[in-house]
């Protein structure tokens, strides 16, 4: 059991590295409009980095939890910045909620994209409507949270989840940034996606494809 | 006026006009070349006409009639006379002037955003009207403009015997405050919600009575709280013979006035303190992005669902949007969420805003097609072959351009600084750290060189962590400074206040402090461009961060304890002023392209050190120029008096040359002198840049007794020597 849900969690962040990459181009772009161009490659460094260090866990010992604070230090000294310091949290704190599961079924899966979200909104002191990555992140979770609630089948948890993030992501575009570099370019920020928030779609699609 | 009617004549018409007139008038004329008049020079020969056209004219009919119509203000019958044609031919002269472009009437720029804004509203969302403000106009503040301009709406508005329902807040207040409108009879207002506490101006009664009072009406209160403590509380109150005939009054409304409230941190529904904070949180995590009347809205409108909805009285949104007129008076970038909502919702038919929130409105909604028609450059089409879109740089693998400059570095300063366990990304002063003395821990991204590792070493900083280009560095060589850095007395951190490092360093200080190293921290926030002088904590540290090294630095190596360099650190943020102009962006290694661009006759005032867009975008001015409106904003905040001593840095962004900068501090002290400011000490050069960006700042740290002996210790490091 136990093994299964490390290597679906390794497979999990092997998915994600890999949207990364494809989407890599499109974030920076993304960020180019409103802040330093730079989204696509610090997530793409970060989830190398991820990728690296798990590939060194010992699949048959580690528990699900020791996937999640391997890539959260990884994650960490890779990028830096502030995507690395949200994501690190994110993912301490997912290891947090995964403390002692063995498996990976919804009601732990909702767990851990709650506490990847509340892991960024502790970091980011932010809040919803503040054009940030939070946007993507919070309805994902709340759309998690009601599923579970719900009891749906796992891929309609996944296709709610995804679909409750891919609106937070569009609803950015007519926010005005809050926080971080964009929020000094004021009003210059509307019509535009924001970058964290986009890639935070691309992260939890990964994510469905592999967990579903 | 807003018509502004310009005579563009061909350039040997003017040659002979300028002859005959005086200086007054030849700034009024505009130039045209085109020789596309020659056909209408033959015709107007052809026409027969009086003989006796005046020789500046040209031989040409149709310059003479726009001539005496346009400039002289004659009427057509008296043109008719003095011309020797009939009252028509002259009519025709003035229409066949305006085709041919002889005559172009052109609306003042501003003016014509304005109208283009408001009618592209209107008929984006359907709107009834709509009443859009220039922006140009800074010398009030938006809240006053937005009044003015809904008093001039409203007599167009409101008809006798109207009911008005009236909603609170600032901008409201502010319509009530500036309208007086004498004509109209039989009005009555009606507060549309109930009541809130007074402490603050623009409570509902406030308002009500205000507009009441400008419009002549007879005033009904809602006699109840807005918000109750239960819903069984609010049956009753409703239940009341009196609550019910204020609420009939308010059913009969068919004019409401009211504003929008974001649930920003600076919104009314914060500032009033009125709402509970457990309840916006509630309505935040439903996805409100705005409130109407008390009522929130998510960002397509649609009502937001809360615990606050049964236990408020006031007009609810259904009734709202049942009113016949429904003005909504607001303006301002944080609003543009909340606005964008309430129209999409449908709860106004009538927006007055400024042109700025409503160009923001529309790009919110994804309407681009404004931007090029409110662009009054023409547009450059072709890139000619020549056109550069890259920088020449010295390089070897982009990628790898900060570990090569961290290995030159390491090696150029070896006398200073040396690496902790062999990472450049952690540097450590050579004679720094030392046991009983508090540690002084500064850092950020590169590219800002000689910033921050110029400044590391005996009596300043006693180590730096280095990032990526404009890119904060991860917790672990934070903490590995900290740790080398640590003299048992504890450690302060020192860097400038961008997001990323924040959470970076608040990370670091947290690993460092499970691993028994005290750590205190001081944001520098020097950049007074970056936020208004309110937010003040908000602002980023620039160049200025080169005095406050210093003062912390000296406190560390004289022994104080940790608090009190902490305290002292902090003060001499507080009386560090910088402000930048950038007239070039800087280009990244990686791209060899520039980050962002300026326009070729334009400056960016507030400029921070990570090449992102400044605060204000103007046209370039002279260096004595710049300066004063530099020095202007400093003195705005620097309560400096007759006597005081500063120090000053003047700092290229790394593209300025020293000509240049001497330039700026010649003028900088001037203005010191002129009050009679002394000059302590002064550096001028590259002490903090972004890249190759062409720019500069001008830092200034208003000095007391403490700072000046703090500002004199001794240091030795790369870029900073005193003995």
């Amino acid at each position: 059991m136990s093994e299964n849900a490390v290597r679906r969690l390794i497979a999990m962040f092997e998915a994600i590295s890999a949207a990364v990459e494809t989407e890599k181009d499109h974030l920076s772009e993304l960020d180019g409009a409103i802040g330093d161009a730079d989204h696509g490659t610090t997530m793409s460094l970060g989830f190398l980095a991820v990728k690296a260090e798990l590939a060194k866990i010992d699949v048959d010992r580690a528990q699900p939890a020791d996937v999640m604070a391997t890539a959260a230090g990884a994650f960490l000294n890779a990028v830096g910045a502030s995507t690395g310091p949200l994501y690190a949290t994110a993912f301490r704190r997912a290891a947090q909620a995964l403390a002692g599961a063995n498996d990976l079924d919804l009601g732990t899966t909702a767990a851990m994209i709650d506490a990847i979200g509340s892991g960024i909104r502790e970091r980011g002191k932010g809040q919803r409507g503040d054009k940030t990555m939070l946007d993507a992140w919070l309805p994902a979770a709340d759309a998690a949270g009601a599923a579970l609630t719900d009891n749906k089948a796992s891929t309609e948890f996944w296709s709610e989840v995804v679909a409750a993030a891919e609106a937070g992501a569009n609803a950015t575009r007519s926010m005005v940034a809050a926080k971080g570099r964009a929020a000094r370019v004021r009003e210059r920020s509307l019509g535009h996606v924001d970058p964290g928030a986009a890639s935070a779609v691309v992260v939890l699609r990964a994510m469905a494809s592999v967990l579903s | 006026m807003a018509l502004d009617t310009v005579m563009r004549l061909q350039k040997h018409d003017v040659a002979s006009i300028l002859a005959n007139q005086t200086g007054e008038e030849k700034d009024q004329m505009t130039t045209r070349a085109s020789s596309s008049r020659k056909g209408g020079a033959n015709r107007g020969a052809a026409i027969d006409t009086s003989d006796a056209i005046p020789l500046r004219y040209g031989d040409d009919p149709y310059v003479w009639a726009c001539w005496l119509y346009y400039e002289d203000g004659m009427t057509q019958g008296e043109i008719a006379d003095a011309m020797g044609v009939s009252r028509a031919t002259v009519n025709s002269y003035l229409a066949e002037a305006r085709e041919k472009g002889i005559v172009q009437i052109s609306l003042e720029p501003a003016r014509l955003a304005s109208l283009t804004i408001a009618q592209e509203l209107k008929r984006h969302f359907g709107l009834t009207d709509c009443l859009v403000v220039p922006s140009d106009d800074n010398t009030r503040p938006l809240i006053d403009r937005l009044g003015v301009a809904a008093a001039q709406a409203l007599p167009k508005l409101l008809k006798s015997g109207d009911t008005l329902a009236v909603a609170w807040g600032r901008t409201v207040l502010s319509v009530g405050e500036h309208t007086d409108i004498a004509s109209l009879q039989d009005m009555t207002v009606v507060q549309a919600t109930g009541g809130t506490t007074a402490t603050f101006s623009y409570t509902p009664e406030l308002c009500a009575a205000a507009i009441a009072q400008s419009v002549s009406a007879r005033c009904v209160n809602i006699t109840a709280p807005a918000i109750v403590k239960s819903s069984a509380m609010r049956e009753m109150l409703l239940d009341e013979p009196l609550l019910q005939e204020q609420f009939e009054t308010l059913g009969r409304a068919n004019r409401v006035l009211f504003g929008i409230s974001s649930l920003r941190p600076n919104s009314t529904i914060h500032a009033s303190g009125f709402f509970e904070s457990v309840s916006l949180q509630h309505y935040l995590a439903a996805g409100a992005i705005g409130v109407v009347a008390g009522r929130f809205i998510d960002e397509r409108g649609r009502p937001v669902a809360g615990p606050l909805d049964d236990r408020t009285i006031g007009i609810s949104l259904d009734m709202l949007r049942r009113i016949d007129t429904r003005i909504l008076v607001a303006g301002g970038f944080d609003k543009v969420p909340a606005l964008l909502a309430a129209l999409r919702g449908g709860y106004a038919n009538v927006l007055i805003t400024d042109a700025a929130t409503g160009h923001g409105i529309l790009r919110a909604d994804g309407v681009t097609s404004l931007d090029g028609r409110l662009s009054q450059k023409p547009k450059v089409t072709q890139t000619p072959s020549s056109y550069r879109t890259h920088v020449k740089k010295f390089l070897n693998n982009p990628n790898q351009v900060v570990e090569e400059m961290l290995d030159g570095v390491v090696r150029a300063h070896a006398g200073y600084l040396q690496p902790i366990n062999g990472s450049n990304r952690a540097l450590v002063a050579r004679n720094g750290p030392r046991s009983g003395k508090v540690g002084l821990v500064i850092g950020g991204g590169t590219g800002h060189e000689p910033c921050f590792l110029g400044y590391v070493g005996k009596g300043l900083a006693d180590a730096v962590a280095v990032g990526n280009i404009f890119s904060s560095p991860p917790p672990d060589p934070i903490v590995q400074c900290a740790a080398a850095a640590s003299g048992g007395e504890g450690v302060l951190f020192v860097y400038g206040n961008y997001a990323g490092d924040v959470m970076n360093f608040e990370m670091a200080a947290e690993i460092a402090e499970e691993k028994g190293i005290k750590v205190r921290t001081v944001l520098t926030t020097d950049d007074i461009a970056s936020s208004p002088v309110e937010d003040r904590e908000g602002r980023r540290g620039v160049a200025g961060n080169f005095f406050i090294f210093k003062i912390a630095g000296a406190a560390c190596d004289r022994g104080l304890p940790l608090e009190a360099c902490e305290a002292v650190t902090r003060k001499a943020n507080l009386r560090t002023y910088t402000v930048g102009v950038a007239l070039e962006p800087c280009s990244m290694p990686q791209t060899r392209r520039h980050n962002f661009e300026i326009g070729p006759d334009d400056m960016e005032i507030g400029m921070g050190i990570h090449g992102e867009p400044g605060v204000t975008r103007e046209r370039i001015k002279s260096a004595d120029e710049i300066t004063d409106s530099i020095m202007d904003n400093i003195f705005k905040e620097m309560k400096a008096v007759s006597g005081d001593r500063v120090a000053v840095l003047i700092n290229s962004f790394g593209g300025t040359p020293m000509m240049e900068l001497y330039l700026l501090f010649r003028r900088v002290a001037q203005r010191l002198d002129a009050k009679n400011i002394g000059i302590e000490a002064n550096w001028i050069g590259h002490y903090c840049t972004s890249l190759d960006m062409v720019g500069a700042s001008i830092s200034i740290l208003h000095l007391d007794q403490e700072l000046t002996e703090l500002l004199h210790h001794p240091c030795e490091t790369a870029f900073l020597r005193i003995s």
